[in-house]
């Protein structure tokens, strides 16, 4: 009896374990069945919003942007084209936009979209109490910046105005040649009144957002994926592939095994990694509307002398920084970025260590001897650590200089950039709409984001001129004479390098876009057999 | 013990309120803040965000209005993740941090208490010695090396196992075995020295003698008396299990709430930093209370008052 039980209990465990290993061998894992119709990726991080009024970063972007669609959407070019807005006029003056919208254009719940929905979206941006970070995107309409901040309280007095359901005016304090590019961006995409009023700040969950574009959610399981469903109301059509899985996968090594394993259709490239990928056809490097530089506190010694900025500058060879970080970068000089209007391979500070020693004897400090001690200050970051010692080792080696290297936590970092500017510091900048005013109206007197101390009123001047200057080639002369006073004569900065996106897409994908904004179009995939 | 359990439990407050001040206070003496951004917002704007959540006012009325919402039971939004409640998150996290916990927990205990009882009984046998390489290497090695390695043995070579994400159970097996293997070394420590001191007592002799099955003797007298130890740190690390694991969550793309003790961090969301840490707490204190129970049971010596 004893014996028996003891048999029946080691073959009860044998079969556990049996079933065990079954069920492991059998399960069937993420990879869907080939041919399935369905674009998996990841995506590094969870949106932080999918209310468009209050995104600020590049994955609730890009979740938005195959979601929602604006007035107008950028061309292979980023130039501004019609996409709800069939044409546009602008007045004599060019302080009057009027859009005119197409009538075929649907929520997913079927009804019309309409001026309405764009009126009361760009005042709900601006509305002070809905906090949206990047308010300041309308603050060229008339009384947009005077309502989001408290001066004016009726909205009814803001230059944007739905003259008919089909037919939106927007008024500008001053001319903006760039104002169609402005309605590109996800912030000024259309909103549906009822439906935010209706459900309040959880209007975003899939069960309650009703949106326009080429797909549209249907679920989205916080911290870990969000699935999106071809929308057969689109206007365009629609979208030949019929679900859109998006994994947040928050470690890029994680996502790259995912994507080997055949469970992921696309990835971004840890920059490690892309030597390995580089020669594959699955690799794909996109140059990017960002700029990587350093800047100095013109205020703070030895740095407060053009002269020092200047040798520091011509004494950094930019052609080796691609050369340690292998991810495609651009080395540069000047400023404005590459594709862009008025970008000026010309313009800048060309390396000649030579002519940088002798400028920094001439300045009094022969061979670098007398300077006072220097400290580079970063963010804490791989990339920005390889970065500042290939700097570091060329100033030594160019100029004889010791610099002390400090990396810093970047909220600590961006404190410290705010209340103590450190003579010389990284930073970064990704154009927001990809005109050169975006780039360069940084450096002007009045940014929050000239951390550099740096003043030029002919450089101000400039700027603010060429916003409204409607002749291209006169425009361009304009921020040719900027970027030199910014870059050749006043030395602010040294522009070291644009970034550029490296990917692996499987080769079944077709019709992928992605451009140098770092978004994603979605609308035209196809997965072909495979 | 009913007593016992509601004494410990009303001990419970003052713990949470030291701790959500510390908290509060360390947070915000740390520079930068949660708007802080490389694109610096525009004055107006960063003030119409700092009114919303109330950073515009003195520290000491956000701090009484962080209590007055706790005591509602509201966490705060998060200012990450706008338009979530802290509430929401933990609710959306927490049970997949519990759920890898729980088996990470189960294999700490099954494997450290099976391989340090063998150990134990076996001492200095090749048993034994391959107990404390295990050991050693389990609490020298970090969980993020471990993850790398089970993931290229059992996801790259062998495709046994997915490599990351959460779609079932058998994507819980890497994580969990990397999540665990830290404690089990610890505890096949633990077990092995309280084996190994509780086989020399008299009573252990005595049930030899009286002719007792050594399977009986090590199963109703070893085992019992010597994981006492190992009981005593079940509180600690059954809350640091559960809560979730930074470094596993984020290897194995897993949507737990580990995650969120650094990142709240970094990005200075401060309802989140409390929010966790004040689960943390929770969790300790409810640990601590059900280890302490478990006392009675296993020595009767010890009493509830």
């Amino acid at each position: 009896m004893s014996s028996n039980l003891v048999y029946s209990k080691t073959m009860k465990i044998k079969i556990c374990i049996t079933a065990f290993f079954i069920l492991i061998f059998t399960s069937c894992n993420i990879a869907e069945t080939k041919n399935s119709n369905i674009f998996r990726m990841s995506i590094s991080t969870e949106p932080p919003t999918l209310d468009w009024s209050l995104a600020t970063d590049g994955v609730s972007f890009n979740v938005i942007a195959s979601i929602m669609e604006g007035l107008t959407e950028f061309d292979e070019k980023l130039n501004p084209k019609p996409a709800i807005a069939s044409k546009w006029d602008v007045s004599g003056d060019g302080k009057i936009y009027t859009f005119y919208l197409r009538k075929d254009v649907f929520w997913t719940d079927g009804k019309p979209v309409t001026a309405y929905d764009f009126e009361y979206s760009w005042k709900r941006l601006l509305n002070p109490q809905t906090a949206a970070e990047y308010a300041y995107f309308l603050y060229d309409i008339l009384n947009a910046y005077e309502y989001n901040s408290g001066k004016i309280k009726d909205p009814e007095l803001v230059g944007i105005k739905a003259i008919s359901p089909g037919v939106l005016e927007v008024r500008l304090k001053k001319p903006i040649v760039y104002f169609p590019s402005i309605t590109t961006f996800m912030v000024t995409f259309p909103q549906r009144k009822d439906i935010i009023e209706k459900y309040g700040d959880r209007w975003t969950e899939p069960e309650n957002i009703i949106t326009n574009g080429p797909f549209k959610l249907t679920k989205w399981r916080h911290e870990y994926q969000l699935i999106l469903k071809a929308n057969e109301k689109y206007y365009n059509g629609k979208p030949k592939v019929n679900t859109i899985k998006l994994f947040v996968v928050n470690e890029r090594n994680t996502a790259l095994t995912l994507y080997e394993t055949g469970d992921l259709d696309m990835v971004s490239l840890p920059p490690e990694a892309i030597p390995s990928y580089r020669e594959k056809s699955e690799y794909k490097n996109i140059p990017l509307l960002r700029g990587y530089y350093y800047g100095f506190n013109v205020h703070k010694k030895p740095f407060d002398d053009g002269r020092i900025r200047r040798g520091f500058a011509m004494a950094i060879n930019k052609e080796e920084l691609p050369r340690i970080l292998n991810g495609g970068e651009i080395p540069t000089d000047s400023w404005i970025s590459k594709d862009m209007l008025a970008h000026n391979p010309k313009i800048g500070v060309k390396f000649n260590p030579e002519e940088a020693k002798r400028i920094l004897s001439n300045a009094g400090f022969p061979n670098g001897k007398g300077l006072p001690p220097i400290t580079l200050i970063f963010n804490t970051d791989p990339v920005n650590s390889l970065i500042a010692e290939n700097v570091q080792f060329q100033w030594k080696r160019n100029l004889n200089v010791e610099v002390k290297l400090d990396n810093q936590e970047w909220k600590v970092f961006l404190k410290r950039l705010k209340t103590d500017t450190p003579a010389v510091f990284r930073l970064g900048w990704g154009a927001d709409y990809p005109d050169p005013d975006n780039f360069m109206t940084l450096f002007t007197t009045d940014s929050g984001n000239n951390n550099t101390g740096w003043s030029n009123k002919r450089y101000d001047e400039l700027i603010n001129m060429a916003r409204g200057e409607g002749d291209r080639e006169k425009r361009i002369n304009m921020y040719d004479e900027a970027q030199r006073i910014l870059l050749e004569e006043d030395i602010a900065i040294i522009p070291l390098f644009f970034t550029a996106q490296n990917v692996l897409i499987k080769p079944y994908v077709k019709g992928l876009r992605l451009d140098a904004m770092e978004l994603l179009y979605l609308k035209k995939l196809k997965i072909e057999r495979h | 013990m009913l007593l016992f359990i509601f004494k410990r439990f009303l001990w419970g407050i003052p713990v949470l309120l030291t701790v959500a001040t510390l908290t509060f206070a360390i947070m915000h003496i740390v520079p930068g803040g949660p708007f802080d951004r490389e694109k610096k917002l525009p004055p107006e704007i960063k003030a119409n965000v700092e009114a919303k959540y109330h950073l515009d006012k003195p520290l000491h009325k956000q701090y009484i209005l962080y209590l007055y919402g706790l005591i509602k039971g509201d966490l705060g939004p998060s200012y990450k993740y706008l338009g979530r409640d802290v509430r929401d998150i933990i609710k959306d996290t927490f049970p997949v941090s519990i759920q890898l916990g729980v088996l990470a927990l189960f294999i700490s205990i099954i494997i450290g208490i099976g391989t340090g009882v063998i150990a134990g009984i076996k001492s200095d046998t090749w048993w034994d010695r391959l107990t404390i390489l295990f050991a050693t290497t389990g609490i020298s090695l970090p969980n993020f090396i471990l993850g790398i390695i089970l993931i290229l043995l059992f996801s790259h070579f062998y495709k046994i196992f997915p490599p990351a994400l959460w779609e079932g159970w058998r994507y819980m097996i890497l994580p969990s075995i990397t999540l665990g293997f830290a404690p089990a070394a610890y505890i096949a420590r633990l077990t092995r020295s309280g084996v190994i001191d509780v086989m020399n007592k008299d009573y252990i002799r005595t049930a030899r003698a009286k002719g007792l099955k050594y399977r009986s003797i090590v199963l109703k007298h070893v085992l019992k008396n010597s994981i006492m130890p190992v009981v005593t740190i079940l509180a600690p690390l059954t809350a640091a299990l559960v809560t979730g694991s930074f470094i596993v969550e984020y290897i194995f793309s897993i949507p737990g709430m580990g995650r969120f003790f650094v990142t709240a961090v970094t990005n200075r969301d401060y309802p989140l930093i409390m929010g966790v840490t004040l689960i943390y707490t929770v969790i300790i204190v409810l640990a601590n209370v059900a280890v302490d129970i478990l006392y009675t049971f296993l020595d009767p010596r010890v009493k509830l008052e």
